[in-house]
């Protein structure tokens, strides 16, 4: 019963991105489409098994094929369910009425994003997969450039162009290789050719670009924070994934050379720590989300290398759970995450700026917005009772009993453990500094407009974001089925059932859950029976505070942006209080996407340089264009000559 | 019949030299349409067998071509352009003849080291085909004048076809007529060039058209 559902989706994405001037008609046949996407990769995970087919007719030479399994299923899971929800939320985010001109624009993108994705996960034909990831990169960028009169807007659309096609590149040169290795296009279990070992470090490039991969990340912060939000939602939450997706593909397809389980498991850890550190220190709370989605990626790839190394090791016992895990912390981050972005998407359509420390006191005025946005915050901190805390639970039971099984790689796996639980308390250190500098104390600036709660456009689908973190985090076991047969599919070795504790843990966080209902009803009544009181907090005895007195982002990160300062280089404008009757003072300070700043425009400005040079060649003068010519003829012959020799 | 071919060719390089030296206009297209005449001949020594009418008629066109036609083309052109000498070569005339004779020298040199044909060692087709070619590029570089390149360009031409005689047996006839054919119309079409860059500059000094570039 796939088929129908799954080319009905396709004909419906089709049909929504020719329909982006009519809103009502484009909403209802991108739900329609998200929906049968849903049904169909429901199919696959439910007891439908595998589902593959091919065409009877050709595309530039190959022959269409799709393949649907348990690890395609399970990303197919996010891309529709965000899908659908974002385009919810973009009708009242980004309307007509208030952006005539890209409106319908950006309807069509979104549809050719969601459309692209879908193929991407469900083509088995290299060429056909790069032309499913070109739809896929285009779209994004036309959607992240949507707002195209804002001159930084462009740059980041420029950034993530450039970047998307230099892993495009490497992804090109991936997909050839190992159609010149195998003989054919298309794509499937290739274990048993050794030779194409090495093609994995080459995958792992590719698809780590669009991941946001630590070093690769460079162009995220950037599209992610000036994309409009419902675009960033989809993009952190769900495009990203198609570089993990491709990751977890071909390590499951490919044979892998020694060390990939080491060196995957490193640039997760090493992600993990610094995008956080990162997030830590950002002023604008959109690309703290953006360096928090580097952070996850993190977590998801510290999983999946661990699943690499437990299956070179053959330890089927750890590597499992972990990788469970892995793959439900891919359906986890793109919950809470898409609910983070929706939600700084209302406090943005509310204040009009992404600067936090031109925010504050929000709660009372943007009630729905600041608790759903707190119960996201929670989750990406990996509180308990939500859906963060069960898949990194499952990581960290992997990496745990890793080194409890005493192996030979039990040893190395401790620091991991470590920078990963480091990882975590410093995420939670950055959403409590995201939801208390934006939404807890006073105002920190005078506001013109008054700032108004989002309406139900915007509120709904943000409720059923967290409605589904709640079903995750309260209801483990039933999330925990799709990851398994996802992870079987991923090493169809590893079959049976899956030794997690998960039914135990669902009870406990039902009542942990009871118990903090039961605490927030005491806490409520008690509230509202002694009633509130106004009054100053202590205030070191100073007569005349000022809501500027308040910590601000950059003092709350303080001292972890020290600790990490050999990596974020902070520049730092500081106008010392001097004098008896001091004058005015200054203390600026900016975090720079140090690898962006301190690598690649540095190199950048080399090739400008080069090019610059060459340029001087080019002076007119046909003389010499002619001596160009002779000496190329001159060089070609020597080469001829002496290498014929 | 290879003393003649050989002195033939070595006419044809004696009168690069003749080409480079001079700064009338007039004699340098002289000297390329005798040039193009001597070479035209070429084909007929060369094929030891029965003459066919393809072959002579192949040699009619190219000795008309080159002997005639094309040089018609650039003395009308010069008489447009009206101008009769080049006066400020990027290489001055002696240096041009002093690098006519080395690349003469290098052409024997190269060709001793080429892996040839037994039946083409002896002869001067080779190093002949090479000095053109490289006397070619040299009147390219070091003219200013629209009319001394086209020259320039011819004796390159010249050397290519000389080249391609080598391979007389291998290349059919309709190849050879489409290559003259071209370069007639190349010609042709430089011609009407020349008269544009005249009218549209005033003079026929390349240099001028640095004025084009970005």
């Amino acid at each position: 019963m796939i088929p129908p559902f799954f080319f009905g989706s396709l004909a419906c994405l089709c049909l929504a991105i020719l329909s982006g001037r009519f809103p009502r008609l484009w909403l209802a046949l991108v739900l329609s489409g998200a929906g049968c996407a849903l049904i169909s990769a429901a199919q696959v995970l439910g007891d439908a098994g595998n589902w593959a087919w091919e065409a009877s007719f050709t595309l530039g030479c190959q022959t269409p094929q799709f393949l649907v399994d348990g690890i395609s299923a399970l990303f197919l899971v996010p891309v529709s369910v965000i899908g659908g929800l974002s385009a919810v939320y973009s009708r009242e985010y980004w309307s007509d009425h208030h952006h005539p001109d890209s409106a319908p624009r950006g309807r069509s993108w979104s549809a050719a994003l969601i459309l692209g994705m879908i193929l991407v996960l469900s083509l088995a034909n290299g060429l056909h997969f790069l032309l499913a990831w070109e739809i896929f990169a285009i779209s994004a960028y036309f959607l992240i450039t949507l707002d195209n009169t804002a001159p930084e807007t462009r740059k980041a659309g420029w950034l993530y162009l450039a970047a998307s096609h230099a892993g495009t590149m490497i992804l090109f040169a991936f997909f050839s290789a190992v159609a010149a290795r195998t003989g054919s296009w298309a794509l499937g279990p290739m274990r048993d050719q050794a030779a194409l070992a090495p093609l994995f470090w080459l995958a792992l490039c590719g698809f780590g670009v669009k991941a946001g991969l630590f070093p690769l990340h460079v162009w995220l912060p950037s599209a992610h924070a000036n994309a409009p939000s419902h675009v960033s939602a989809l993009m952190s939450a769900v495009a990203i994934k198609m570089g993990v997706y491709g990751i977890v593909r071909f390590s499951a397809w490919l044979p892998l050379p020694p060390g990939a389980g080491w060196v995957v498991l490193g640039l997760g850890a090493m992600s993990a720590l610094l995008g956080i550190a990162f997030a830590m220190a950002q002023n604008d709370f959109k690309r703290l989300l953006a360096y928090c989605s580097v952070e996850n990626i993190g977590i998801i790839l510290t999983g999946l290398g661990l699943a690499i190394l437990a299956m070179a090791n053959g330890q089927a016992a750890w590597g499992r759970v972990a990788l469970c895990g892995t793959l439900l912390h891919v359906w986890n981050h793109s919950l809470f995450k898409s609910l983070l972005f929706l939600g700084a998407g209302s406090v943005l359509h509310a204040t009009g700026t992404r600067d936090m420390s031109r925010l504050g006191g929000l709660w009372r005025f943007l009630p729905w917005t600041a608790s759903l946005f707190a119960l996201g915050s929670a989750a990406v901190s990996g509180l308990p009772p939500l859906n963060g805390f069960v898949s990194e639970w499952m990581i960290y039971l992997g990496l745990i009993r890793a080194v409890a099984a005493k192996g030979p790689v039990s040893g190395a796996i401790v620091p991991s453990v470590i920078v990963l639980a480091a990882a975590g308390a410093l995420a939670l250190a950055a959403f409590a500094k995201a939801v208390a500098i934006i939404f807890l104390g006073a105002p920190r600036t005078r506001r013109t407009a008054p700032v108004q709660e989002c309406g139900w456009g915007m509120r709904a689908p943000m409720l059923v974001l967290a409605g589904l973190m709640l079903w995750v985090g309260l209801f483990p076991a039933m999330a925990l089925g799709p990851a398994a047969i996802a992870a079987t599919a991923w090493n169809p070795g590893w079959s049976g059932n899956v030794d997690i504790p998960v039914f135990h843990l669902g009870s406990l966080h039902l009542l942990l859950a009871c118990g903090l209902l039961a605490a927030a009803y005491v806490v409520l009544r008690k509230v509202s029976r002694n009633g509130l009181r106004d009054s100053l907090t202590w205030d070191c005895g100073y007569a005349a505070p000022t809501t500027h007195m308040q910590y601000t982002s950059g003092s709350f990160a303080g001292i972890v942006t020290r600790w990490f300062a050999w990596i974020l280089r902070p520049a730092r404008l500081v106008r010392k209080v001097r004098g008896q009757f001091p004058e005015k003072a200054l203390y600026l300070e900016r975090t720079p996407e140090t690898v962006l700043e301190y690598c690649i425009h540095p190199l950048g400005r080399g090739v400008g340089l080069l090019a610059e040079g060459a340029k001087k060649m080019q002076h007119g003068r046909l003389h010499l264009y002619i001596l160009y010519v002779f000496a190329g003829v001159v060089a070609l012959g020597g080469m001829a000559f002496w290498g014929g020799m | 019949m290879n003393e003649i071919l050989n002195l033939l060719t070595g006419l044809a390089v004696g009168l690069n030299l003749l080409a480079l030296g001079t700064s009338r206009l007039r004699l340098l297209i002289r000297a390329v349409a005798a040039q193009g005449v001597l070479l035209g001949l070429l084909p007929l020594l060369l094929e030891h067998g029965a003459m066919d009418w393809q072959l002579v008629f192949i040699t009619i066109a190219t000795v008309a071509g080159k002997g005639f036609i094309i040089p018609t083309l650039l003395h009308r052109a010069m008489r447009t352009a009206n101008i009769a000498r080049e006066l400020e070569p990027f290489i001055g005339y002696i240096s041009s003849l002093l690098l006519g004779a080395a690349a003469t020298i290098a052409a024997v040199v190269i060709a001793q080291h080429l892996p040839l044909f037994p039946e083409h060692v002896g002869s001067l087709l080779v190093p002949g085909a090479i000095a053109l070619i490289l006397t070619g590029f040299i009147l390219l570089i070091g003219r200013t004048k629209a009319i001394s390149q086209v020259c320039g360009y011819l004796i390159l031409e010249n050397g290519i076809y000389l080249f391609g005689l080598l391979l007389i047996h291998a290349t059919p006839m309709l190849v050879e007529f489409g290559i003259l054919l071209d370069v007639t119309v190349g010609i042709f079409i430089i011609g009407i060039i020349v008269d544009r860059i005249q009218r549209a500059f005033d003079s026929l000094d390349t240099r001028k058209l640095t004025a084009l570039h970005e």
